[in-house]
C-alpha cells in the first residue's frame, strides 16, 4: 500500500521535473527515466521494513557510499560509452591492474604516491586512447575491442601480482576515507559526481554523444565532431576506471588480479537499470548513479532475508536481465505506438 | 554437340566454384599458415616441440576452445557473441562433478540432467536476444551473473567432490590411435560442417549476420533462426567443461574464466569478420590451434599467465582488424 503511495508520489514529482523538462528540451519525458526512482524506493523500502538497522543505522550513509562509489565513477564514463552505442568492457582489467600496481607499488619507500597515480592516470587515459582510436577509425565494434583491451590489463594486473594481497598506502587511506566536517567523503564524492553531472549536461560533449548514439550518420551531417567525440568517451571510461581502482584500493586496503571483473557486469547493469537505452542516445549520469545505488541494495537485502552472501551476485546478474528487458519491452510499446 | 556444351558449362562452373571458395577463404588458409608458423617456432626453439606426444597433448588443450567455439561461431556469424561461455563450462563441470561424486554409474543420468540445464541456459540466452530485442552482450552478461550467483550459492564458494575416473580414463583412451578426445572434436567439427554448409540454418546464420532485414525480407524466420546458436553455444560450453573436469580431473570455480577471451580470439583468428556475416568453423580449428600454441610458446619461453592474457588481447584486435579489413576491401 504504502509503496504504491511511494510511487505515485514519486511519480508526481518527475513529472513536475518533466514540465519543466519538456518547456527547456522540449521533449518527452521518459517514463524509463522514472524507473530508477521506482527501483530505490522500492528496494529500499523492503530493506526498510525488513531490517532498520540497514538503513538508519549509525555508520550506514559512509558504507553505502562507499560501495556505491568506485561503481558509480565506473558508470560515470560507461553511460557515456553506452550513450554511443558502445560499451566497455576493459573497465574491469582497469581497475584491476590500478588495484594491483597500487597495493604492490604504493608504499615503496622512495616512491613518490602522487607521482605513481599521476602514471596510473596517465595509463588509463592511454588505454582509453587506444580503444577510442580502434573504435573511431576501424570497423570493429566496441564490444570486442575492449574485450580485447580488458585481457590486456588482466594480464598487466597478474604479472604485478598473481594472488590478491598487499596493502594500500597509509597516506592514501587517511586522505580518501573518513569525514570532513562530519559529512563522510565517501558521500562527498557521490555528492560531486551528481555536481560535475550537473555541469557537464548540457555541455556540447554530451549533446554530441547522444547525438552520435541516435543516429551517427545524421550526427556526422550536422557536424559532430565524430571520431573525436568517441575518442574522448572511452579516455572517460578509462580515466574513470583508473579513478575507481585508487578508491577501491584503499577501502579494501589491498589489491586482486581480479578485483575489477565485478564492475564490468554492475556497470553496465547501473547504466541500464538508470534508465539509458542499450540502442544509444539517451542516458544520465545521475541516473546511473541512482542505478548503482539500486544496485547495492541487493546485498544488503540478500543479508536481511538471511541468505548466503552469494545469492547477490544472482540478483545482481537477474536484475540486469529485468532491467534491460522492461526497458526494450518500452521501447518496443512505444515503437507500436508511433507505427 | 548438345553434350559437349553442356559439359563445358559444367566444368566452368565447378573451376569458377574452386576458384570462388579459395578467394572466399583467404582468411582462414592464413591462420592454418600461422599456426605452421608458430610450430616451427616452437620446434625452433626447443626440438621435443614436434615430438608425437607434444603435439598430441597441443591438439588435446586446443579440443576445449574447439568444442566451445563451434557455439561462439555461430554467433558471431549472426553479429552476436557469447559473454555467458565461462560459467555455462564452469557450471556444467561443477555440477557434474558434484552430482556424480566418483560414482560412475550415476554419470548418464547426470550428464543428461547437465544438458538439459545448459539447453535452458541457451533458450533462455536466445529468446531474450532474438525475441525480447536485449544485445547479445548484455542477455549474456547478465545471464553470466545468474548462472554464477546459482552456482557460488550452490557450491558456497568451494568443492571438495571429484569426477568419476572413468570419464577421465574414456577421455584419454585411445581409439584407432586417437584420443577419444580428439575423436570428439573431430565429431564436433563434421556437425559445424554440416550445419555452415549444408543447412537452412547454416544458410540463414549468414544472411542475419549480412542483413538481418534483408533475411527477413528473404522469407527467413530471423528470431526462430537466431535462438538455436546461443543454445549449441550453451551445448558447447557444457561439454567442454565436462571435458576439461574429466581430463584433469577435477572442477573449480574459476576452471571457466580463461575461455571468455580465448574462445572469442578463436573465432577471430579463424577470420570471421566480428561484425556478422562471415567465417567458418574451419577457420575457428585453426584459431584455437593457434591460442593453443601461443599458450605453450609462452611457457617455453617461461612466460607467465599474464602474458598470455596481454598476448590473447592482442592477438584478437589483430586478428579482428584483419578481418574486417578484408570485408572493406571487398
Amino acid at each position: 500500500m504504502s509503496t504504491d503511495l511511494d510511487k505515485a508520489r514519486e511519480a508526481t514529482k518527475q513529472d513536475a521535473g518533466g514540465a519543466r523538462g519538456r518547456v527547456r528540451m522540449m521533449r518527452h519525458i521518459d517514463p524509463v527515466v522514472v524507473l530508477p526512482y521506482i527501483y530505490v524506493v522500492v528496494l529500499g523500502l523492503a530493506l526498510y521494513l525488513k531490517y532498520p538497522g540497514l538503513v538508519t543505522g549509525p555508520g550506514r550513509i559512509d558504507i553505502r557510499a562507499m560501495a556505491v562509489l568506485p561503481l558509480a565513477l565506473i558508470a560515470f564514463g560507461q553511460t557515456f560509452a553506452i550513450a554511443t552505442r558502445g560499451v566497455d568492457l576493459s573497465v574491469g582489467g582497469i581497475v584491476s591492474a590500478t588495484t594491483a600496481i597500487l597495493a604492490t607499488h604504493g608504499s615503496e619507500k622512495g616512491f613518490s604516491l602522487v607521482l605513481l597515480i599521476v602514471i596510473l592516470l596517465a595509463l588509463g587515459i592511454l588505454s582509453g586512447l587506444v580503444t577510442g582510436f580502434l573504435v573511431a577509425h576501424t570497423l570493429l565494434q566496441p564490444f570486442i575491442i575492449t574485450l580485447a583491451m580488458w585481457s590486456i590489463w588482466d594480464g598487466i594486473a597478474f604479472i604485478v601480482l598473481p594472488v590478491e594481497g598487499g596493502t594500500a598506502p597509509s597516506e592514501l587511506l587517511r586522505v580518501l576515507l573518513g569525514s570532513v566536517l562530519g559529512i563522510p567523503k565517501s558521500v562527498i564524492g557521490v555528492a560531486i559526481l551528481f555536481l560535475v553531472w550537473l555541469w557537464l549536461r548540457n555541455t556540447r560533449f554530451v549533446v554530441d554523444v547522444k547525438a552520435i548514439g541516435s543516429d551517427e550518420a545524421r550526427a556526422r551531417l550536422v557536424g559532430v565532431p565524430i571520431a573525436w567525440r568517441k575518442i574522448q568517451v572511452y579516455v572517460f571510461t578509462g580515466f574513470f576506471a583508473v579513478l575507481a581502482g585508487i578508491y577501491l584500493t584503499a577501502t579494501t586496503n589491498s589489491g586482486a588480479p581480479n578485483a575489477g571483473d565485478q564492475f564490468i557486469l554492475n556497470s553496465i547493469a547501473c547504466v541500464i537499470i538508470g534508465g539509458a537505452s542499450m540502442y544509444g542516445g539517451t542516458g544520465s549520469v545521475a541516473s546511473s548513479v541512482i542505478g548503482a545505488i539500486v544496485l547495492l541494495i541487493i546485498p544488503d537485502l540478500v543479508f536481511a532475508f538471511n541468505l548466503t552472501s552469494f545469492w547477490s551476485v544472482f540478483f545482481e546478474g537477474f536484475l540486469l536481465l529485468v532491467a534491460v528487458t522492461i526497458s526494450s519491452l518500452v521501447i518496443t510499446v512505444r515503437q507500436n505506438r508511433v507505427v | 554437340m548438345a553434350t559437349g556444351e553442356k559439359l563445358k558449362e559444367t566444368t566452368q562452373d565447378t573451376s569458377l566454384g574452386i576458384s570462388d571458395v579459395l578467394r572466399k577463404n583467404v582468411p582462414i588458409f592464413l591462420s592454418y599458415f600461422v599456426v605452421l608458423m608458430l610450430f616451427v617456432v616452437g620446434i625452433a626453439k626447443s626440438t621435443g616441440f614436434g615430438s608425437t606426444a607434444n603435439i598430441r597433448f597441443l591438439a588435446e588443450q586446443a579440443t576445449f576452445i574447439g568444442v566451445i567455439g563451434l557455439g561462439q561461431t555461430l554467433i558471431i556469424i549472426t553479429g552476436g557473441i557469447d559473454l555467458s561461455v565461462p560459467w555455462t563450462f564452469t557450471g556444467a563441470a561443477v555440477l557434474t562433478s558434484i552430482l556424480a561424486n566418483g560414482d560412475a554409474s550415476k554419470l548418464p543420468g547426470v550428464l543428461l540432467e547437465v544438458l538439459g540445464l545448459a539447453i535452458v541456459v541457451g533458450l533462455l540466452n536466445g529468446v531474450g536476444v532474438a525475441y525480447a530485442g536485449v544485445p547479445p552482450i548484455i542477455m549474456t552478461l547478465g545471464m553470466s551473473g545468474c548462472v554464477e550467483g546459482l552456482m557460488l550459492v550452490y557450491t558456497h564458494g568451494g568443492i571438495s567432490s571429484y569426477p568419476p575416473a572413468a570419464l577421465g580414463n574414456w577421455i584419454l583412451d585411445t581409439t584407432a590411435g586417437m584420443p577419444n578426445l580428439l575423436w570428439l572434436w573431430v565429431v564436433v567439427l563434421l556437425i559445424g560442417i554440416v550445419i555452415l554448409n549444408f543447412t537452412t540454418l547454416g544458410r540463414s546464420l549468414y544472411a542475419i549476420g549480412t542483413n538481418r532485414d534483408a533475411a527477413r525480407f528473404a522469407g527467413i524466420n530471423v528470431r526462430h533462426m537466431l535462438v538455436i546458436p546461443y543454445v549449441i553455444s550453451a551445448i558447447g560450453g557444457a561439454a567442454g567443461g565436462v571435458l576439461l573436469m574429466g581430463y584433469t580431473g577435477q572442477a573449480y570455480l574459476t576452471m571457466g574464466d580463461p575461455y571468455l577471451f580465448a574462445s572469442a580470439a578463436a573465432v577471430a583468428v579463424g577470420g570471421a569478420s566480428i561484425l556478422g556475416g562471415n567465417g567458418h568453423y574451419i577457420g575457428t580449428v585453426a584459431g584455437a590451434f593457434v591460442l593453443t600454441l601461443l599458450n605453450a610458446l609462452l611457457i617455453l619461453f617461461n612466460l607467465g599467465v599474464g602474458y598470455l592474457d596481454i598476448a590473447y588481447g592482442v592477438v584478437l584486435v589483430a586478428a579482428a582488424y584483419i578481418a574486417t579489413q578484408k570485408l572493406s576491401r571487398r
